[in-house]
C-alpha cells in the first residue's frame, strides 16, 4: 500500500470509528483495520480501548456543546427533558456527519436535519 | 533576559472581564486562538466576529503583543483538498495583519479526518509520511508567520509507544524556524495516563528547539462514562496547576535555552470571581520560577 493511500484509509478508518456508537467494536470489526494499521506500523494492541471509548465521547460532547452554544431552541429542548433531547442528539450524531467547527453551521445542520427527521 | 509570562484570552465576556487585571498587571503577552475570532460559515472566506476586536483592544490598552495558538487548522490532516486549508490560511493571514503574532502554533495531531470535523486533536502514525506532511503544512503557515510551531498533545489513546514521540518531533523539527511547544500538563496527562516517565520523556527531547511552554489544570472524567469506569486525566484548562507541573517547569524550564514565553491556559466558562487570587499568584508563581 502506497503512504498517501495508507494515511488515507487510516483517517477514514479511524474517523468511522470515533463516530460510531462503540469506537473499539468499529475497529475491531473494520474488514480492513489490520491491513491499515499494519501498513502505518501502527500495533493494534497499543491503541488503548478505553481512550478511543473516551476521544469518541469527547468529540461528541464538543459536538452537543457547540449546538446548545448556538441555539437557544436546542438548550430549552434539552432543559425540558434532558433524556429525549439526549436520544435526539445521539440519533442526529449517527445520522449527519459533523461537518463543521461553528456552533452556528451545527445549529444549521441540526434544525434541517430536525425537519426531515421522524421525531 | 527572562522568558515572557503570558495567559490566554478566551472569547466570553466574564472570562475578560473577570481577568482583566492580570491582563493589566501581570501578563506579558496574550495567547490567542486566532478561530475563536472568526466567522466560518461553509465555503465562504472567513470574517471577523466581535471578539477580534475585543481582543486587539484589550492587547492594545495593556500595550502587549499577541502570540496565536490554534486548534482547528489540523497540522497532521494528510490527505483532504487545499480548499479547507487555502481558507484558513487566508484567515490567519487577515488576522497576523491586525494582531502581529510574534509566533504560531497549533495542536499536533488531526482535528479534521476523511472530510469530517472532529473538533479535537486526534493522534496521527508517526511515520515518516506524517512527519513530512506536518513540516508542509507548517511552512505553508510560515509563509505568514515566520516562526512556526506544534504542541504535543494530551491524546486519551495513542498510536506508538510514548516515548517514541520526542523522535517524531525530531523529525518535524528538521525545518527553520519550527519549534516545540511543551505543554507541561499534557506530558503529566501522558504520564498519568499511560504511565510515561516524564523526566524519560524530556531527556529525548531537544529542548533548545522549545519557543514556549504551557501550564494548566486538568480535570478527570466522570467513571459513569466508561464500561470499564476508568478514571482518565483530562487536558480541560479548568483547575488548578498540579504540584507535578510547577515541578515539570522548574526542572525543564532553565534548560530550554531559546525559551521565550510560558502561559498559563484556562478555559472559558471555568473562570468565577473566587479563581481570579489563584490565578494571579500562579502567574506570578511562573515569574519567580523563570527569574
Amino acid at each position: 500500500m502506497d503512504p498517501h493511500d495508507a494515511h488515507r484509509r487510516f483517517e477514514r478508518l479511524l474517523a468511522d470509528a470515533l463516530l460510531s456508537k462503540d469506537p473499539v467494536e468499529a475497529l475491531d470489526g473494520a474488514a480492513d483495520a489490520g491491513e491499515i494499521l499494519e501498513a502505518l506500523g501502527i500495533v493494534r494492541s497499543a491503541i488503548d480501548p478505553d481512550g478511543l471509548r473516551l476521544t469518541g465521547l469527547l468529540v461528541a460532547k464538543l459536538r452537543f456543546e457547540r449546538l446548545l452554544r448556538a441555539s437557544p431552541e436546542a438548550g430549552k429542548r434539552f432543559e425540558a427533558d434532558p433524556r429525549e433531547f439526549t436520544r435526539a442528539f445521539r440519533r442526529y450524531h449517527a445520522e449527519v456527519p459533523p461537518t463543521t467547527a461553528e456552533p452556528r453551521e451545527e445549529k444549521r445542520l441540526f434544525e434541517a436535519w430536525t425537519e426531515t427527521s421522524p421525531s | 533576559m527572562a522568558p515572557a509570562v503570558g495567559l490566554t484570552l478566551q472569547p466570553e465576556r466574564s472570562y475578560l472581564d473577570l481577568l482583566s487585571s492580570l491582563f493589566e498587571e501581570e501578563a506579558d503577552y496574550f495567547e490567542v486562538a486566532p478561530e475563536t475570532t472568526w466567522i466560518r460559515e461553509g465555503d465562504r472566506p472567513f470574517r471577523r466576529n466581535g471578539f477580534f476586536g475585543a481582543f486587539l483592544e484589550i492587547g492594545e490598552r495593556a500595550g502587549k503583543p499577541f502570540v496565536a495558538h490554534g486548534v482547528g487548522l489540523s497540522l497532521g490532516t494528510m490527505t483532504e483538498d487545499g480548499a479547507r486549508l487555502d481558507r484558513w490560511l487566508e484567515a490567519i493571514a487577515m488576522s497576523q495583519e491586525a494582531f502581529r503574532f510574534l509566533w504560531y502554533t497549533d495542536h499536533l495531531g488531526a482535528t479534521v479526518l476523511d472530510g469530517r470535523s472532529l473538533v479535537l486533536p486526534i493522534p496521527i502514525p508517526m511515520t515518516n509520511f506524517a512527519a513530512a506532511a506536518v513540516r508542509e503544512r507548517l511552512a505553508a503557515v510560515q509563509a505568514i508567520v515566520p516562526d512556526v510551531g506544534f504542541e504535543n498533545t494530551a491524546f486519551p489513546f495513542l498510536l506508538g509507544e510514548p516515548l517514541d514521540e520526542p523522535g517524531f518531533f525530531a523529525r518535524i523539527l528538521e525545518r527553520p524556524r519550527a519549534h516545540l511547544l511543551l505543554d507541561l500538563h499534557n506530558l503529566f496527562t501522558a504520564a498519568v495516563n499511560f504511565g510515561v516517565d516524564p523526566r524519560e520523556y524530556l531527556a529525548r527531547l531537544d529542548l533548545s528547539r522549545v519557543i514556549e511552554i504551557h501550564v494548566s489544570g486538568g480535570s478527570t472524567n466522570d467513571p459513569e462514562w466508561l464500561p470499564s469506569r476508568r478514571v482518565m486525566r483530562l487536558d480541560s484548562h479548568d483547575g488548578a496547576v498540579p504540584e507535578e507541573v510547577w515541578s515539570l517547569l522548574e526542572e525543564t524550564g532553565p534548560r530550554c535555552a531559546n525559551l521565550r514565553g510560558v502561559t498559563l491556559e484556562r478555559m472559558e466558562g471555568t473562570v468565577e470571581r473566587d479563581d481570579v487570587p489563584r490565578l494571579r499568584e500562579e502567574m506570578r508563581r511562573i515569574r519567580r520560577i523563570l527569574a
